[in-house]
């Protein structure tokens, strides 16, 4: 599927958004309730790409920093009937087509092209099996958490079948570097994904949704796998209740986006977890702050993001937040750390790959 | 040369802006463009920028603003939801946008005497969340209030779901901060009491002001419990005006019904958008039915049984109106009005101007004359070539039937010619509304569209209000060009 280079591509959107003005997208934008400009919100970014697509604004050093400051979680979108993510991306590659855009997204999208990674830290890790996983730069860079997720997939039965792998490259593409991504498609297809229509289950949601949707692959999550393995008969045996209580955070690409929003929590449930929810749940979760590249812009932005969804979770009083997503552990798991050196306020950020480990027998 | 005058007044105010607002004011025009439109009717390339936005935090900052904008001679005007339909937060004279959602905390919750304090930069919907963990609502509740801020409720005068039972703001208001044009921080009203017979009711003034008088910064609200339950019915009458008598005769019955719309068949389409993204039909209709009615009882569950029980009695055997047995249809137009609850990626709002834009003419007519004004609405949007949308009727007094209505058609913005024959539109629906001895404008307001137009309405009560504005804005820098000057209608056509 190829993406609308063309702004102009969506000025049916646009005009209706410019029309419609109804605001559903704003409040709880998680970059709008920090910062707190109509600019933040989606309603005021599609009024700039019309001023971008009239000529009423020129693209600016200003305009891109802007555009940075999304996460492109698509809250707006799920409250909304209109390509909201994409028109931002298109955006985005404009101020790319104009060398405006911040030198970190050009230094990573560089090093995915060159590399096939994103993260120095990342390993290369083989392992044989009879199931191929695709594991993304995210988890390769955290061997211990791989470690417990091929330990639980073991117990469950499921044999990753592990290989080289080149990056999705969907972070090249979130900044705009639209010609770059296809470039890392290809890498990426030609020399680390199974050929043919064998099912791949992935790890990461933002590489999942990549995969599936933007390279046509037969992908699952893994977590989609687990459910499913958890339901045959003689399962129950092998789990030990955790007789938990906590809140389950929906990554925005697994919720919203996949509409993976039951599975996580009936796994949950079978462990023995009580999931008290939040107040902005499944669809219309709101993101742990470490979408569409603000981290490498913004840190400071990202953690406050991450800390107001944090705040989210004790509201509910919960002091145990599950997720399974590596991109919100990590953010979720900085915000914590800072809450609680900045306010003591203290809260418990688990992956659910970690919970099913506790509660899985060997 | 005016041009280069104003430009260097507007940097001076932005310098002494920035000395206390900080990364709260801009100039930029990113920003700017953000704040250049709201829900009115104008063309697609349409765009009102303001000069500078700012994003003041509490009262006192936004004395300090006005005095500022006073000293220059720069236009102020305040932007609450942007959801607005008559243009009131168009900047056509550029000057200071005041992002009034910077002033958004909840400052006291009293649950003894039932009132919340607030910011009025706060949204309605933020405002009932935070109740609600208390188990009391404000209960009123417009259809836009996920956007709508509480201060833009008070300055539009705006329109409530729940207007029959509990009526609109100015019945749940009783007191407010209002930044003035001389900036003074005044407060206005009888405290926390709901009325008070000393004195002018100058917080009355304030409600449908537009920000014509001041900024309003803090608002004190009677709220309520929350109801222990709530059902919502649908019913099929003949004719609008026997619905609205329907409605008084259950009133008078001693029923307690907390809202009810009146629906004709093409409005009915409008709002079960829901229903048809997720049944894929359209709903059915009896040929014979020209409103639909749609009631909320709420309160204790026995007691909402028995109202829905003898309502149900009355309506078909008095009446010969039919229930709607199809749940499913009820259900997806409470999801669409006061829920707003639509399924993911299929809002209704944006689903449904893609090609044209929702635009109404808000008049108020005597309960007696709805199939009247209805019969006229359909000729005169013929008259002027727009695509009607259908006609809701909202009861916005407690406990008696009365008619706010939307009149509302499909605007084709693609160009000046179609926009201005909307505006034609609703010149000539307003002229009609005045001569069946209504008004001209029920929830909207004056904003750009009726400023002017509306000493029609007036007359020489017109140069009262005059004075009272001169009293509150001597030099004219609140909200200029609105109220009493109007962009769209014109007494003469070739002005």
């Amino acid at each position: 599927m190829n993406r609308i280079e063309e702004l102009s591509g969506y000025r049916d959107d646009i005009y209706t958004c410019n029309r419609t003005r109804c605001g559903f997208c704003r409040e709880e934008c998680p970059v709008y309730r920090v910062n707190r400009y109509e600019t933040f919100s989606c309603r005021g970014k599609m009024l700039v790409a019309r001023g971008l697509m009239e000529g009423l604004l020129k693209p600016s050093k200003e305009m891109a920093e802007t555009l940075d400051r999304c996460l492109l979680c698509g809250y707006c979108q799920a409250r909304c009937a209109l390509k909201n993510t994409d028109i931002i991306m298109a955006m985005r590659q404009h101020m790319v087509q104009k060398g405006l855009t911040a030198q970190i997204h050009q230094e990573n999208t560089n090093k995915i092209l060159r590399e096939g990674k994103l993260f120095e830290t990342q390993k290369l890790i083989k392992r044989q099996g009879d199931t191929p996983f695709y594991i993304g730069c995210s988890y390769r860079s955290r061997e211990k958490e791989l470690s417990t997720i091929f330990s639980v997939c073991e117990r469950l039965d499921l044999h990753p079948q592990v290989g080289e792998e080149a990056c999705c490259g969907y972070i090249a593409e979130a900044t705009g570097f639209f010609h770059e991504f296809e470039e890392a498609q290809v890498c990426c297809r030609e020399h680390t994904v199974p050929q043919g229509d064998e099912l791949i289950l992935t790890l990461c949601p933002t590489c999942t949704i990549t995969l599936k949707e933007r390279y046509g692959l037969p992908v699952h999550h893994a977590i989609l796998a687990v459910h499913q393995k958890l339901k045959e008969p003689d399962m129950a045996k092998k789990i030990k209740p955790l007789n938990l209580r906590a809140t389950y955070h929906d990554p925005c690409h697994l919720g919203r986006m996949l509409g993976i929003i039951e599975e996580p929590r009936e796994i949950l449930q079978q462990l023995g977890v009580e999931i008290i929810e939040m107040e902005h749940n499944r669809y219309f979760s709101t993101c742990c702050g470490g979408g569409g590249g603000l981290t490498m812009v913004d840190d400071s932005l990202s953690m406050e993001i991450s800390k107001n969804r944090l705040r989210d979770a004790m509201d509910v009083g919960v002091d145990t937040i599950v997720t399974i997503c590596p991109t919100c552990e990590t953010v979720l798991g900085r915000g914590a750390l800072r809450l609680l050196n900045q306010t003591g306020e203290d809260i418990e950020v688990l992956s659910l790959w970690d919970l099913l480990d506790q509660s899985l027998k060997d | 040369m005016e041009t280069m005058l104003k430009e260097g007044l507007i940097g001076k105010a932005f310098e002494e802006l920035g000395r206390f607002l900080k990364e709260r004011v801009t100039q930029s025009s990113i920003h700017r463009m953000a704040y250049s439109r709201d829900w009115s009717p104008r063309e697609s390339d349409a765009a009102n920028l303001p000069d500078i936005v700012v994003i003041p935090k509490t009262t006192e900052e936004m004395v300090r603003i006005t005095q500022i904008a006073l000293r220059y001679g720069i236009p102020i005007v305040p932007f609450g939801g942007g959801t607005g339909m008559g243009g009131g937060t168009a900047a056509w004279n550029g000057g200071i946008m005041v992002e009034t959602k910077g002033m958004n905390q909840v400052l006291e919750i009293d649950e003894k005497n039932f009132t919340v304090t607030v910011q009025t930069g706060i949204t309605i919907w933020e405002l009932n969340e935070v109740l609600a963990h208390k188990g009391l609502w404000l209960p009123h509740q417009p259809e836009s209030k996920r956007s709508c801020t509480i201060g833009a409720s008070i300055a539009c005068d705006n329109d409530s779901t729940f207007g029959l039972r509990y009526g609109k703001i100015k019945d749940c208001l009783t007191n407010a901060v209002i930044v003035t044009g001389r900036a003074e921080a005044v407060r206005v009203g009888q405290r926390k009491s709901s009325f008070s017979s000393t004195g002018y009711k100058l917080l009355d003034l304030l409600i449908g002001s537009e920000g014509t008088l001041g900024v309003i910064t803090e608002a004190t609200l009677r709220i309520l419990p929350l109801p222990m339950s709530r059902q919502v019915r649908g019913y099929f009458f003949r004719s609008l005006n026997e619905s609205a008598t329907a409605l008084e005769r259950l009133l008078s019955a001693g029923l307690t019904i907390e809202s009810a719309h009146i629906n004709c068949r093409h409005r009915l389409h409008f709002y079960t958008h829901t229903y048809r993204e997720k049944f894929g039909r359209e709903p059915k209709v009896p040929e014979w039915a020209e409103a639909i009615v749609f009631f909320s009882f709420s309160g204790d569950g026995p007691i909402v049984d028995f109202n829905i029980e003898k309502a149900t009695q009355i309506l078909t055997e008095e009446f010969h109106a039919q229930l709607i047995e199809e749940k499913e249809m009820v259900e997806g137009w409470w999801d669409s009005k006061h829920r707003l609850e639509f399924i993911p990626f299929k809002q209704k709002w944006p689903d449904s101007q893609r090609q044209k834009k929702f635009g109404s003419a808000d008049v108020g007519l005597p309960i007696g004359r709805l199939d009247e004004g209805y019969h006229h609405y359909v000729e005169i949007a013929k008259k002027w070539n727009q695509e009607v949308l259908g006609m809701t009727v909202y009861n916005e007094s407690p406990n008696k039937a009365t008619a706010s209505i939307s009149f509302a058609v499909f605007v084709d913005d693609s160009n000046t010619d179609s926009v201005n024959r909307f505006y034609q539109y609703v010149k000539e629906m307003s002229e009609m509304a005045i001569k069946l001895e209504g008004t001209m404008s029920s929830y909207i307001g004056d904003g750009d569209r009726l400023g002017g137009f509306n000493r029609l309405e007036h007359g020489l009560s017109f140069e009262y209000m005059r004075r009272i504005k001169e009293g509150f804005d001597p030099k004219n820098i609140m909200n200029p060009g609105k109220k009493f000057e109007s962009h769209w209608i014109r007494k003469d056509p070739n002005e």
